[in-house]
């Protein structure tokens, strides 16, 4: 077994530390909001929208996470407007996501033949993050911050009671928005790390668990992010002993931790 | 303040090309109370919408002093999210601008003692789905009170509360009158219409407005339920509810 | 002539033309089936367990035993948990279900990825049509056979419970049941269809058809005679890109199904203008034309 200061030491493992760190903030503040207000399989199919203009981007040299935010933000903003509830599953969207995926990668099987990039992007790394992933997450994790505590009031009145927070006054459709796209570019600022297929692992994962353990929306984001960095940097660990990308090792130690609060917490009032 | 604090002319509203309300006249002063009664799907909840400005008339026009506090019946809300009864009722204050900052100490003493006011003083740490429902209605009224709104819309409050509720909420109401505010309430009990200032009959069209003994008659009610009406001993009328139409 | 022999190239090699029957079996019942799964609403949820059915399939790989055992047992495996999961109050069904896909997706990959001699985990995830065995023909037959006879025999209870559930159990039907045959079936054409189209592609073969054909079909039967020629004919060019185009052949006629989707649901005949006459029989949205401020006294 390597030794777990091989973290903090190696320059690359600790890049993979920072970023997993910055990504917990998103992770318990926005997760927080994702599972209130039932944003979960909106944030997983978000990153998967992106796949295939990932894949582009990588092959022709733009920064595939600023290709990425531009496409989860078109994303974000068809959603809103097609009015199509995020909460109904639509088979379109579930096409759509299909289609993004086989697109994606026969685009990078055949069109670029760059075969290793489909398991990167699918799963995260462990050593090709670099500081443009690393700024991108660190504001991301800034945005996510400020807009919460501008707009926690909001999104609790919205989801809360929508027709009364309409009648109190607040552009609940605004700020519903700018929840949907810090949702969609927050979910891909995580794919370096975890991959397309696992966003949830940041965005859910800590954030359900911690709704069985809490019952106060402060006490929600608190527990979302202390969960989602021990599980980051526990995941990570395994990623570099199993050499495997962190995507896989995280995503099992969240719901993992999902079933066990789920039993130890059986029978409880939420 | 002069005029009358809610009023409408001629006013009509429609969702797309369906016309849900026509020909509504009325006009309420501070301090007076309105039962608006009507069946199902009769526009109830459109004359809401219109005075809260969430829908354009179709024709006419309606008044509104300052933004109408509204207390929406507890099945639109979600009892699985995470807030107290204190919570719900800081609530109000975002009506009063200011949406980016957390709650002032000002804003929390006026929402406990709202609380207090409709009779949640001692559950204001209770988590709103564990309240009852006579209870979460007050808490919603608790909202209300907070917003401090000269005119409050209130959708059905007593429907499925206790007595002791309803007792409670009926002397906030009383109060609420005293201080010149205006209630408008929308109503399925003909009964309790009796007690109102004035009663406006809508079933998608205004059917009559006046004072309970000029309205309240056989006649108007039948115009106004239609079939659903179930009159007992040629005085007082029941009307009977059909649920599941859409509102 | 030139175009004819072009499109005959496929049929040529054997190996094309035993996925061409692999898929055409499947697609033809899951292009029928699939009528239901969107009249069910269980689109949702047969992706999520085809999602979920990835560490079934991998495990079978690591194991050596054919594919379509692990594709069972995962799905099995996968519909518990994720019902389980879905049904905690506290966290409510979206949250829940991400938490087991998520989960299982996440242990799949790790099992294909950490031992010595990684599993070919991109073929589990997107299909693997060329690589279809005798094994896997026979389980296309199979299922064609005894899922169509099942599609046949329920029909019309399917057909009353999508009008009128209450009516119908009215009538003595028994739709738990109706419904539990209508899951096995699904877990059943998910399991043998993910050896063509992968784990996370299958979806297409059972949403994709009826959708085409939604805008189209009178009747159910027209639904899923539609659905079944959609697919086997989508399945159809998706081999014959991936054959001349040297694209991957799995996701290829996945792209071909979302294809045949998108054209079928554009080229809806607009008959049905009286979209805006219709009375809303529930409230619009709260925003639904917010309108100036009403004036202030």
């Amino acid at each position: 077994m390597p030794s777990p200061i091989d973290l903090a030491e190696l320059p690359f493992l600790r890049e993979a530390l920072f970023e997993l760190a910055l990504l917990s903030i998103s992770g318990g503040v926005l997760g927080a909001w994702v599972v209130l207000r039932r944003l979960a399989f909106f944030s997983h199919a978000a990153g998967s929208a992106t796949f295939p203009g990932l894949v582009l981007a990588d092959a022709s040299g733009i920064s595939p996470t600023i290709a990425g935010v531009a496409v989860a933000l078109g994303y974000a903003g068809g959603v809103e407007r097609a009015g199509r509830s995020r909460h109904d599953h639509g088979e379109g969207t579930a096409l759509l996501l299909v289609a993004a995926l086989a697109g994606g990668v026969i685009l990078a099987s055949d069109v670029f033949e760059s075969g290793a990039v489909v398991d990167r992007l699918l799963f995260g790394t462990l050593l090709g993050l670099d500081a443009t992933d690393l700024a991108v997450s660190g504001a991301v994790a800034a945005i996510a911050a400020c807009a919460a505590l501008a707009l926690g009031r909001t999104w609790a009145a919205v989801g809360f009671d929508p027709d009364g927070a309409s009648a109190l006054g607040l552009r609940s459709d605004r700020a519903d928005l700018l929840l949907l796209a810090l949702v969609a570019v927050a979910a891909v600022a995580a794919i370096p790390a975890v991959g397309v297929l696992l966003v949830t692992a940041i965005y859910v994962l800590p954030a359900a668990a911690a709704r069985l353990l809490t019952r106060s929306i402060r006490g929600l984001v608190g527990v979302a992010l202390a969960l989602g960095l021990a599980e980051g940097l526990l995941g990570l660990y395994l990623a570099y002993w199993l050499d495997v990308p962190p995507g896989p090792p995280i995503a099992v130690l969240g719901a993992l931790v999902c079933l066990a609060t789920a039993v130890l917490t059986r029978g409880r009032p939420a | 303040m002069s005029g009358p604090a809610v009023s409408a002319e001629g006013l009509a509203a429609a969702y797309g090309d369906v016309r849900v309300l026509e020909q509504v006249s009325f006009s309420a002063e501070p301090g007076q109370s309105v039962c608006v009664l009507g069946p199902n799907g009769g526009g109830k909840t459109t004359l809401f919408r219109v005075l809260l400005g969430e829908l354009e008339p179709l024709a006419g026009g309606v008044e509104v002093s300052g933004r109408p506090a509204y207390m929406a019946q507890t099945e639109r809300t979600r009892l699985d999210f995470p807030v107290t009864a204190l919570d719900v009722a800081v609530m109000g204050a975002l009506a009063r601008g200011r949406w980016w900052l957390p709650p002032s100490r000002e804003e929390r003493a006026a929402a406990r003692a709202a609380l207090e006011r409709v009779g949640l003083g001692t559950e204001a740490d209770v988590r709103f789905g564990e309240l009852s429902g006579g209870q979460r209605q007050r808490a919603l009224l608790a909202r209300a009170l907070v917003q401090d709104a000269p005119v409050l819309l209130l959708d059905e409050p007593l429907s499925g509360v206790d007595p002791a509720s309803a007792a409670l909420i009926g002397g906030v109401f009383d109060e609420l009158r005293a201080e010149g505010r205006a209630l408008l309430v929308a109503s399925h009990d003909v009964e309790s219409a009796r007690s109102f200032d004035l009663v406006l009959c809508v079933n998608r069209r205004q059917v009559a407005f006046g004072p309970p003994a000029a309205t309240l008659h056989r006649a108007t009610l039948e115009a106004t339920y239609g079939h659903e009406l179930i009159v007992l001993d040629g005085q007082s009328a029941v009307t009977v509810q059909h649920h599941g139409h859409g509102h | 002539m030139e175009v004819v022999d072009f499109l005959l190239d496929p049929l040529r090699s054997g190996i094309d033309r035993r996925a061409l029957l692999e898929l055409a079996l499947v697609g033809s019942l899951c292009g029928a089936l699939g009528f239901w799964v969107l009249t069910e609403r269980l689109a949702y949820g047969a992706e999520s367990l085809a999602h979920g059915l990835l560490p079934g399939l991998v495990l079978a790989a690591l194991a050596g035993v054919p594919l379509l055992l692990g594709a069972v047992g995962g799905a099995l495996a996968a519909a518990v948990l994720i019902a389980l999961a879905a049904s905690d109050p506290r966290t409510g069904p979206d949250a829940g279900t991400a938490v087991a896909v998520t989960g299982l997706v996440g242990l799949g990959a790790l099992l294909a990825l950490a031992p010595d001699s990684p599993q070919r985990l991109e073929e589990l995830l997107f299909g693997d049509p060329l690589g279809v065995s005798d094994g896997d023909l026979a389980a296309g037959v199979a299922l064609v056979v005894v899922g169509g006879a099942l599609l046949a025999a329920l029909h019309r209870p399917l057909a009353a419970m999508a009008f009128d559930p209450a009516g119908a159990a009215a009538a003595g039907l028994r739709p738990a049941l109706v419904r539990l045959a209508l899951l096995v079936l699904l877990a059943a054409a998910v399991a043998v269809a993910v050896q063509g189209l992968g784990a996370l592609l299958v979806l297409a073969v059972l949403i994709a058809p009826p959708v085409a054909v939604r805008a189209h079909a009178r009747t159910p039967a027209q639904a899923m005679m539609g659905g079944a020629a959609v697919a086997v004919l989508a399945a159809l060019v998706g081999m014959e890109v991936s054959f001349h185009a040297h694209s991957a052949a799995g996701a290829s006629v996945a792209l071909a199904l979302c294809a045949a989707a998108g054209l079928g649901a554009a080229l809806r005949p607009s008959r049905r203008g009286a979209r805006r006459g219709a009375r809303p029989r529930s409230l619009p949205p709260a925003q639904a034309s917010p309108g100036r401020r009403p004036g202030a006294a």
